[in-house]
């Protein structure tokens, strides 16, 4: 009996995929759409749907109509798993997109290769999704952890500071930023020290006045800082009410130019702090950063964050992908994919075949009063090439099948 | 002791007095109802919420700590009038699901309003600077929250001890047939009870808006904290939430300083000790 339910079961199955009408380009996008984090879900959606209903416009890829379908990962990796399935198996996306935590990508990216479905990440940051847990099916157009804090040590290293020590979030992103950050500076700067004293407040702490205490109380020259979104927030309020801005030290906030940060503290975010993202809006005078922008401020009214272009750019590579491939056959896209090298607001992308992991410019930048904008801005602006603060693939661990 | 102790000391109670203002509105809804209210965060992210607007539009801290919470115990006594007391006569899990739905429906509800993205409001100017203390330059707002607690305990305690409203709702709390026997008004004092709760909910979201991010959800990692105070405190018990309250914003802060690396469980640890030790909390009341 359980044969011929298997059998009438299968046979449905492959019925609907041969009948089923391919005019469309369906395309699944997983984002935190609740919660402290939904904004982050919120800011990909915008970018992302800015970039299907201009692909749509114009034509679509090769004929076909973009079709998106967005599912909410709570920041949860069993939440994300069962949102890949109902997009996978219910909905029949071709490709998909998302993820925003690094904890959340490390849990998907083994299903993901079982299920063949080719996915771009566009938010996690965390080096082991295009590193030792790599695999063919899986992308990242924005800039990971590696890349991010080679630029941060590259900018301590010119510090007069000696003595660093961290604050960061209590999950794999935190602790990873921190270990890439003391292996990098001690190679470009062999004199400086990593101080015992370091804090790892758990994701969504009210109360950071303790780690601002212990951390002032050892006296670092230099504090690299992790944290990101609402917790970035709750800690620079509480420790410029301490006093931790006015110590003289040197600070280095990894996530620190996030727009969502800089839009919710307005003026409270001190001036003169090193901060990084993973795209700034200023950084690139290219046409297409300038439409992006535009086009963005037009719709929702802010200036675009981070996690807005690297959406935007996510839909952008397919359709690069696709149009090279001539074809939305899965294989096919992700040869397409691999090397591929296109222009995104962020600037030039190119998707290192070797492990999937995108190379592109990253933006550090001092936090500095602009009148004409209604957020802190990067005065003056850093900008690395993308190879001078990438791994080469060797030292990423990823073997690629 | 050292500086770094008695500065965390500092902390702790003035993290601590934060929990006891939003703790001390679920005990006295449950000390006096009986119920447990899942939506007590959420009244706390709202009185967050209307503090940034008022303060936008009137640049007023003030009025927003005047106003923010009449208005967050106005929704909590909609929601009494409306929706909890068709079911105070049937089972408890009805009441948890309902306050655990509103909980849902509040969050996306100021999603709807203010937009999913992070919001923040600065402390008055007259609260912003900082003072000396044990060497150290302390923000004195946080002095003033942990002023604002011991205020709202002394309050609520000459409130409930002396005035006849307070006797009357004790009254109904110990006895809600006899109270209704003696020609008391229960239903209404069941309704000012849930406008206190929630009002005092509102108040701590004000109190905290200077100190944190405004964001959707805002309030469910702090119900946790709250849900331990009163547990530790004991259920009900005024003398216990205040006192729960300062224990676990100390544990929070030494917690810190001696034991980093189980910091984060420290608090769960605490709420199982009390539970097999001492179930009724510290100060809880027998039965």
């Amino acid at each position: 009996m359980r044969k011929i339910i298997a059998i009438i079961l299968s046979i449905c199955f492959l019925g609907s995929v041969s009948f089923a009408k391919k005019d469309t380009i369906k395309i699944g996008a997983i984002y935190i759409f609740s919660g402290f984090a939904a904004t982050y879900g919120q800011f990909a959606k915008q970018g992302l749907l800015l970039a299907v209903d201009e692909i749509n416009k114009s034509g679509g890829i090769l004929g076909k109509k973009l079709e998106v379908y967005f599912e909410d990962s709570h920041a949860k990796p069993d939440i994300a798993l069962r949102a890949i399935r109902k997009l996978v198996f219910e909905k029949k996306v071709d490709f998909l997109v998302g993820f925003d935590s690094s904890g959340v990508a490390k849990s998907v990216v083994s299903y993901i290769k079982e299920l063949k479905i080719p996915t771009i990440i566009t938010h996690a940051a965390t080096p082991d999704v295009t590193g030792k847990q790599c695999n063919k099916y899986v992308f990242r157009v924005s800039v990971n952890i590696n890349q991010n804090v080679m630029a941060a040590a590259k900018i301590a290293a010119k510090t007069k500071a000696v003595k660093w020590t961290t604050i960061g979030p209590d999950y794999a992103f935190g602790h990873q930023s921190w270990e890439y950050f003391q292996k990098y500076l001690k190679q470009l700067n062999p004199k400086a020290q990593f101080m015992k004293t370091v804090a790892f407040p758990k994701v969504g702490t009210e109360d950071y006045t303790p780690y601002i205490t212990s951390i002032m109380a050892a006296n670092p020259d230099g504090v690299f800082i992790s944290l990101w979104s609402g917790d970035l927030i709750n800690f620079v309020k509480q420790a410029r009410k301490m006093g931790f801005f006015d110590k003289g030290y040197t600070i280095l906030m990894s996530l620190g130019a996030a727009t969502e940060v800089l839009y919710a503290l307005k003026d409270q975010m001190p001036t003169g702090i090193w901060v990084g993202t993973r795209y700034w809006f200023l950084a690139n005078d290219s046409p297409v950063n300038r439409h992006f922008v535009e086009a963005y401020k037009k719709r929702y009214g802010v200036y675009p964050s981070y996690n807005a272009q690297n959406a935007y750019a996510a839909i952008y590579a397919l359709k690069y992908a696709i149009e090279k491939a001539k074809s939305t056959d899965k294989e096919k896209v992700i040869k397409a994919l691999e090397g591929l090298t296109f222009e995104a607001p962020a600037g030039k992308i190119y998707i290192r075949p070797g492990d999937h992991q995108a190379i592109l410019n990253v933006t550090w930048g001092k936090t500095a009063y602009d009148p004409h904008y209604p957020i802190r801005i990067l005065k003056p602006m850093v900008i690395f090439k993308g190879e001078e603060v990438t791994p080469p693939v060797s030292a990423t661990g990823c073997k690629m099948e | 002791m050292s500086e770094i102790t008695l500065i965390n000391l500092l902390n702790g109670f003035c993290y601590g007095m934060l929990l006891f203002i939003i703790s001390i509105g679920l005990t006295v809804i449950f000390g006096v109802m009986g119920v447990l209210n899942f939506a007590h965060g959420s009244f706390y992210m709202v009185g967050a919420y209307l503090a940034l607007t008022i303060i936008e539009k009137t640049h007023s801290f003030w009025l927003a700590l005047v106003l923010a919470p009449v208005l967050v115990g106005v929704l909590g006594t909609l929601t009494e009038v409306l929706f909890l007391r068709p079911l105070y006569g049937r089972d408890v899990s009805f009441q948890l699901l309902l306050t655990f739905g509103l909980l849902l429906i509040l969050d996306d509800g100021v999603k709807l309003i203010w937009g999913a993205g992070y919001h923040s409001v600065d402390a008055p100017r007259l609260l912003s600077g900082t003072v000396n203390i044990f060497g150290t330059s302390y923000p004195i707002y946080s002095l003033f929250v942990a002023a604002a607690g011991p205020v709202v305990a002394l309050v609520l305690w000459l409130f409930f001890t002396k005035s006849t409203y307070g006797k009357i709702i004790r009254a109904a709390a110990m006895d809600r047939e006899m109270a209704d026997a003696l020609g008391i008004n229960v239903p209404a004092v069941y309704t000012a009870v849930f406008f206190l709760g929630s009002f005092l909910a509102g108040m701590a979201g004000v109190l905290a808006a200077p100190l944190r991010a405004i964001g959707p959800s805002m309030g469910d990692k702090i119900i946790i904290a709250a849900f331990i105070v009163v547990v530790v405190g004991g259920l009900g018990s005024f003398p216990g939430a205040f006192l729960g309250a300062v224990i676990l914003g100390l544990v929070e802060a030494f917690g810190v300083q001696f034991v980093p690396k189980i910091q984060m469980a420290l608090p769960y640890i605490l709420l199982a000790a009390i539970l097999l030790l001492r179930p009724k909390g510290l100060l809880g009341r027998e039965g």
